[in-house]
């Protein structure tokens, strides 16, 4: 159970980074919401991500 | 300066800053983060870094939630399942005008409630749910209002209904007891919804309506349909029943996994590079919900650290209970329109606490709020799912026309949710 639940938390932090780098993706290429206000709203969108996926929070 | 007067300035600032730069912006996200940022410089912090990514992290674990339900959802209508759900309700109930009217509330309700988001609803269902009932003899304004309801009562049905969520997480309480409180009203508001909407309707003929939904997909079996909701069923009643036989999945691994069945359980073995353009695709239509969710965890942040939380907090606890009676319909749905979700942390909280010191029953209270801040979906700035149901049934009319559409279920939900906030005891059953 412990291993289990070991691999499920590594499961998480693999899960946020690619989330985040699908969001960094977003961040230079998309197709909706191209505006200069939305680079800035997908550069802070990208924090939490990459703060939970390097372990740093 | 007293304190009190300090952080009114704070709140007033604040306040100013986020009207004027939702005005400019027409970006409520980043309005919540303009506003975070004015209200620490005003109450004299500078600009705290540290606080402000702290914040950012606040909802990451609901922004998860958000992004792999949309996953699990979009993954399940790319492989054709939702257009053959739609096509086989029509086949088999289309002759029935109510019974189908019902399935369609149904389909609708299915992805807000499992996800916690009404705009999900209607970018998954949306589009077919109003083809059905262009078919069945609605004008386009009671279609988009339709759309809209089931929305905002799929977004506050069980078992994820994210404004109780966060109230319950600031408040420090489980989240434990809501499914059927929240549950009733929703299925009663939309059964009265169905009806009100369903008068005077003339359907055009079964075979006209079948020629005009997109064709099944070959392979498309029941069991294929099933199979997903049957593992996310089962999974959410194992965490709820074996929690202690089973690790903690958790629901954005739940979804996670069933988004992969329904990979696996694709008729056409799509490849990886269909269906990472699919994540891609998911992903920018989720974003501004992500985005309004760390936004908002910014935003509540600072205004622990200036003190206006509290500030808004005391004048709630403080305040006459028959007050928060009168204002709650003006306050809620006004607090969703400009804060999204964040209205539930802000203003949700410090009502729950009010309620609390007099030793009236919170789940009650909180289930009350999580139906009256829905209603501010069609509330300026933000009015999310409002747009999104006018531009997915392709309504050309004037906003107004939409909200007299909306009209009385609207008040009829209102009309409930006030019940249940004025007369917690009579509901306090519903929470075992």
């Amino acid at each position: 159970m412990v291993f289990l639940q070991e691999v499920i938390r590594h499961i998480y932090f693999a899960m946020t980074a690619f989330f985040g780098l699908l969001l960094l993706r977003g961040l230079f290429k998309r197709d909706t919401r191209k505006s200069l206000i939305y680079d800035i709203v997908y550069a802070y969108t990208i924090i939490p991500f990459l703060l939970r996926a390097l372990h740093i929070r | 300066m007293s304190m009190t007067l300090q952080t009114t300035y704070t709140l007033a600032a604040m306040v100013a800053t986020f009207v004027i730069s939702s005005w400019k912006s027409r970006s409520p996200e980043i309005s919540m983060v303009i506003t975070a940022v004015v209200g620490a410089l005003v109450a004299g912090f500078g600009f705290p870094v540290r606080l402000l990514v702290e914040g950012t992290l606040t909802y990451i674990d609901l922004a998860l939630q958000f992004i792999t339900a949309s996953l699990f959802m979009n993954f399940y209508a790319e492989i054709g399942a939702t257009n053959a759900l739609v096509r086989n309700l029509v086949a088999r109930f289309y002759d029935n005008k109510w019974l189908m009217l019902f399935l369609l509330a149904f389909v609708m309700l299915i992805p807000g409630a499992i996800t916690g988001a009404g705009s999900v609803s209607i970018l998954v269902v949306g589009g077919l749910v109003a083809t059905v009932l262009e078919f069945m003899g609605f004008p386009p304004a009671r279609r988009a209002a339709f759309v809209f309801i089931m929305a905002i009562l799929s977004a506050a049905a069980p078992p994820i209904n994210l404004w109780a969520m966060l109230m319950a997480a600031g408040a420090n309480m489980p989240y434990v007891g809501f499914n059927t409180i929240l549950l009733l009203p929703v299925l009663a508001v939309a059964i009265f919804s169905v009806f009100y909407f369903g008068r005077g309707t003339k359907p055009k003929p079964k075979a006209e309506v079948l020629a005009g939904l997109p064709s099944a997909a070959r392979g498309m079996t029941w069991w294929r349909l099933a199979l997903p909701f049957a593992l996310l069923l089962l999974l959410i009643l194992l965490s709820q029943y074996a929690a202690h036989s089973i690790p903690v999945i958790g629901l954005p691994l739940t979804f996670l996994l069933c988004a992969v069945l329904v990979m696996l359980l694709d008729p056409e073995r799509r490849g990886l590079k269909r269906w990472y353009d699919v994540t891609i695709q998911t992903m920018e239509s989720v974003f501004p919900l992500v985005a309004t969710l760390v936004s908002v965890g910014v935003l509540v942040s600072m205004m622990a650290l200036t003190g206006v939380r509290g500030l808004i907090a005391i004048n709630f606890v403080t305040l006459p209970i028959v007050w928060i009676y009168v204002t709650a319909l003006l306050f809620c749905p006004i607090a969703q329109g400009s804060l999204s979700y964040g209205s539930a942390a802000i203003l949700g909280v410090p009502i729950i606490f009010r309620f609390n010191s007099v030793g009236i029953n919170v789940t009650v209270v909180t289930a009350a709020l999580a139906l009256m801040f829905p209603l501010g979906d069609c509330v300026p700035p933000s009015r999310i799912v409002a747009r999104l149901s006018i531009e997915k049934v392709g309504f050309k009319g004037s906003y107004m026309e939409f909200i007299r559409a909306i009209a009385v279920p609207w008040c009829v939900l209102a009309i409930v949710a006030l019940t249940m906030l004025i007369f917690p005891r009579v509901f306090v059953p519903l929470t075992m």
